[in-house]
């Protein structure tokens, strides 16, 4: 009893805190694994089954979910784990008539994969994917000054539609006045009331999604371009 | 829609999408910096539930609000604010105003006399009839009322009727108040045409022992009352009851009464003290003119000894002896009922 209450308490600081999520699911891991196993029939492997992950992130999702009036919490995380395993395998049969790369073909025993010509050039992804990574970093530790991870932006990123494009509202107006974008740079503090006014959106919305705001306004800075380039569909609106 | 990995931790992963939005997902093996294209996002949780249930109860709450309020008002209206007014007038003029219900909420002197006459006086929780009575009272123990004087009071009611009731009310209780004490005139006015309701006069001490008890007048007019008698002559004129029966009925010859003259038709019978002993029935067993010779014993009528006395009764040769067991009750019972109609 003690133990649940524990559990309880460590679920409800998990709540808010995404690291202090991380280490409740290290310690809860051979519960995860215990659920995954009975879903899968065998026991599942770190690192190579997609269930796993998907279990994890269900166990994040039934911490975020559970309050108390819901019962005892792993009873709830397993029902939550169960039927987030159902929706995926469900979502995986619509690609069941397909076959595997690494099937046999023909005769010899050469994978089916090496029959396709390969058009992607492995090493210019390669070459892709490290140069986004050191963007990545970069824009981490530029936000890690400004007293921001990225977990937290995922956290604090508009859920509506309508928010969403109010954001993006603010952006442009920063966009098309760089004096806003050095003044976040050099005081390291977001000038709300310059782009409230200026882009029409409310205040207490940028407020509300500090957070992001400064996420996407670091990004429209300087450098970023891959990230940058990724996101088109934010600037659609833009040449309008 | 393909998403960028921004972050991967070991139980989840950050992606950015391209509409710029940032999203948790399952990490399936990711690398940061790796585009992906359909990940398994983490869901939010569940708050519509919670939102509607909030909506309901404040909805409720409203409602209910919106209940009290009105039964507020209506209590506040129809015992809290005034409703109709009563002006008593002596000499001190006092304002009661009353609500709805016709209770007193407020009491007011509109002259110094009336405000004099109102000082202490607690009208909380009392009535109308019993706040007049009270104001009439300490008007004469404060002198401003004495022998001869006049009451008045002036009604302000919305309604005719209203004044009307209260009027009468009024005038009724204070009369009866004052009466035999004092000879006061009791003025009821409608405050609002100014018209004199009626106006009336108590009598006084001397005056009511003067006057003929009024009491009695209303005594003769009750006695008056008479019984319905229906007209024409019925058969139900005659009879013998009742303090004026003249003792002859058309039963015209009986044996019973006091008019019986011995003689019925029933010329012969050998019942009752007329009995000549001689019947109809030349020969039986009962009476004085049995033969003795059935199994019966004479009846007990004729003043002989009870027949279970007698030792020639049958009941000893014949029941008791030889069937006691099984018919003996029956017989008995018969022979009994025999007896008891010679007894006659």
């Amino acid at each position: 009893m003690q133990d649940e209450h524990e559990l309880i308490q460590q679920v409800y600081a998990a709540k808010e805190d995404m690291e202090a999520a991380d280490r409740l699911i290290g310690s809860y891991m051979p519960f995860i694994k215990s659920e995954t196993a009975k879903f899968l029939k065998r026991p599942p492997m770190e690192g190579h089954d997609d269930e796993l992950s998907i279990a994890m992130i269900a166990f994040h999702e039934a911490v975020r979910g559970y309050s108390r009036s819901r019962g005892a919490f792993l009873k709830y995380a397993a029902m939550i784990m169960k039927s987030r395993l159902i929706d995926y395998r469900r979502k995986e049969q619509r690609h069941g008539n397909v076959i595997s790369l690494d099937a046999p073909a023909g005769e010899d025993d050469a994978p089916l994969s090496d029959t396709i010509a390969d058009e992607t050039d492995h090493n210019e992804a390669y070459v892709v994917r490290e140069a986004t990574r050191a963007e990545i970093e970069e824009l981490t530790r530029q936000m890690r000054e400004f007293g921001v991870s990225l977990s937290d932006v995922a956290d604090n990123c508009p859920k509506q539609q309508r928010t969403l494009e109010a954001c993006r509202k603010a952006l442009w107006h920063a966009k098309e006045h760089p004096e806003l974008l050095d003044e976040l740079l050099k005081t390291r503090r977001l000038p709300i009331a310059r782009l409230s006014e200026g882009s029409g959106t409310e205040r207490k919305t940028l407020e509300r999604h500090r957070k992001y705001m400064v996420a996407l306004l670091l990004i429209y800075t300087n450098g970023y371009e891959i990230i940058r380039g990724h996101l088109t569909q934010v600037m659609k609106g833009v040449a309008v | 829609m393909k998403y960028i990995v921004m972050e991967c931790h070991p139980s989840y992963a950050v992606l950015l999408d391209e509409e710029g939005r940032f999203v948790k997902a399952a990490n399936l093996h990711y690398e940061t910096g790796q585009t992906v294209c359909e990940p398994v996002l983490m869901r939010e949780e569940p708050v519509k539930q919670r939102n509607r249930l909030r909506w309901a109860r404040s909805g409720f709450a409203a409602v209910a609000a919106c209940f009290l309020l009105l039964i507020g008002l209506n209590y506040y209206r129809s015992t809290l604010t005034a409703y109709s007014s009563i002006y008593l007038t002596i000499n001190p003029e006092v304002q009661m105003d009353l609500n709805r219900k016709g209770a007193v909420i407020r009491l007011e002197g509109i002259n110094e006399d009336g405000a004099a006459l109102l000082e202490d006086y607690e009208y909380k929780g009392k009535d109308r009839l019993t706040v007049a009575d009270d104001l009439i009272e300490r008007a004469i123990d404060m002198g401003f009322l004495a022998e001869g004087g006049q009451v008045s009071f002036s009604i302000d009611a919305p309604d005719e009727a209203l004044v009307q009731k209260y009027g009468e009310e009024l005038q009724t209780e204070v009369l009866k108040h004052l009466e035999n004490r004092y000879t006061i005139t009791v003025e009821v006015v409608n405050h609002q045409t100014g018209e004199t309701e009626s106006s009336q006069k108590t009598q006084g001490a001397q005056e009511a022992q003067d006057l003929p008890e009024p009491s009695d007048t209303q005594n003769t007019q009750e006695a008056i009352t008479v019984p319905v008698v229906p007209e024409g002559g019925s058969d139900y004129g005659d009879t013998d009851y009742g303090p004026d029966s003249d003792g002859a009925t058309d039963y015209s010859d009986t044996d019973y009464g006091p008019g019986s003259d011995g003689a019925t038709d029933y010329s012969d019978t050998d019942y009752g003290p007329g009995s000549d002993g001689a019947t109809d029935y030349s020969d039986t067993d009962y009476g004085p003119g049995s033969d003795g010779d059935t199994a019966y014993t004479p009846p007990a009528q004729s003043g002989n000894a009870s027949s279970y006395d007698d030792g020639s009764s049958s009941y000893s040769s014949s029941d008791y002896d030889s069937d006691e067991d099984s018919e003996s009750g029956s017989d008995y019972e018969e022979d009994d009922d025999d007896d008891e109609d010679d007894d006659d």
